[in-house]
């Protein structure tokens, strides 16, 4: 009876290490479980450069506060050619998601809200973003280009980068996106 | 920040490497061109010279100084995007990039130079960042399909520019050597 219950504790442990394994090894890969599409990189998993930000109405986002969900933090501005091609399809991309994750962070490169607005107005109405005033938040992330899109994991960390403008609202970005969970 | 390529990209990188060298040497021997040459149909670069009003007009509807708007308009810019068509990194390196008219070096300032002079005159920190992200990157690894551009600048010249430009390739910049030759660049003049 001894020798029995002392070799079943034994594969309880056994069990229990190789579940909390493949925990721990699925939580790392979740959000590869559905490959990347076009002109998205893989980053090595690293904490996101931090940020507090508000909009025009006084709204603030927290990066920090963010924890525990996905974050599409995209950085852009008006003069910048391709994000005024993006744009429209990132309004419809939050649309698609509504309340899913991840959570749409846009922010604006040091740029004044009579900018801001009416290249929203314009482009897209539904969307509002937070205002990087003196550009001090984009040098601290510094993105390869504008636009830039990453993709933050519900810990803090960056793990995908959109390179250039994507179409965000086709199936295989949104089938990706859908995979991110929180 | 770091990028991790997933072992397939890794792989595909590999095997264009070494493809592309196996299909380069009857080239190379027949044409007796370098390699780096015919591998430069990967990468697509475009030049637009845009006039010192143009750049005026820019700067001035993001609301950048006076004196900064003055000073930038007595230079050349062009503005340059950069295509990479194939399946590896590609990297730009502007300090591998030499400008010359009329037989001689036209020294671009590197972005570190603005940075400095913006300072110097307390520039406010909105304008000299969106002045950054305007510039093309000093250095960048230019990764399978991405396009990206942004400004050089040089003097004002009214003679005829060449660019001469290497580019390294592969993640550890240890792939082929892409050379480009450009000639005939112009600085754009304001419309009379």
């Amino acid at each position: 009876m001894t020798t029995r219950g002392t070799g079943y504790r034994a594969y309880l442990r056994l069990a229990m290490f190789s579940c909390l394994l493949s925990l721990l090894l699925t939580g790392n890969s979740m959000a590869a479980e559905t490959s990347p599409p076009a002109g998205i990189l893989v980053y090595e998993p690293g904490l996101a450069p931090l940020f507090r930000l508000s909009d025009m109405d006084g709204l603030t986002f927290d990066l920090e506060a963010a924890r525990g969900h996905w974050v599409f933090v995209h950085f852009w501005a008006s003069w910048c050619g391709p994000c005024r091609e993006e744009m429209p399809a990132i309004q419809r991309l939050d649309k698609i998601l509504q309340d899913d994750p991840p959570e749409i962070v846009l922010i604006n490169t040091a740029e004044d809200e009579d900018t801001i607005f009416s290249f929203l107005a314009e482009l897209a109405p539904e969307l509002s973003t937070y205002m990087d005033r003196d550009g001090s938040a984009t040098e601290a992330w510094q993105p390869r280009g504008l636009p830039a899109t990453y993709l933050v994991d519900p810990q803090g960390r960056i793990r995908y980068q959109a390179l250039g403008g994507r179409p965000w609202d086709e199936p295989d970005y949104l089938d990706f996106l859908r995979a991110l969970k929180n | 920040m770091q990028k991790n390529r997933s072992p397939n990209a890794v792989v595909l990188e590999i095997m264009d490497y070494y493809l592309r060298k196996l299909i380069l040497i009857p080239y190379f021997l027949l044409a007796s061109t370098p390699a780096a040459e015919a591998g430069s149909a990967l990468l697509k670069i475009e030049f637009t010279p845009r006039s010192p009003e143009q750049m005026a007009a820019f700067y001035e509807a993001r609301g950048f100084p006076r004196p900064m708007i003055d000073i930038l308009k007595q230079q050349c810019f062009i503005t340059v995007r950069i295509h990479n068509n194939g399946e590896g990194v590609i990297w730009a390196e502007l300090d591998n990039w030499h400008f010359d008219a009329n037989g001689k070096t036209l020294k671009r300032e590197h972005r570190d130079y603005w940075k400095r002079r913006w300072e110097d005159m307390q520039v406010p920190l909105a304008s000299q960042s969106t002045f950054r992200w305007t510039l093309l990157p000093e250095a960048l690894d230019y990764q399978p399909g991405e396009t990206e551009g942004g400004n050089i600048i040089l003097p004002r010249t009214g003679s005829p520019i060449t660019l001469q430009a290497t580019f390294r390739t592969g993640v550890d910049k240890n792939g082929p050597v892409i050379r480009r030759r450009y000639e005939n660049l112009r600085c754009a003049e304001d419309k009379k």
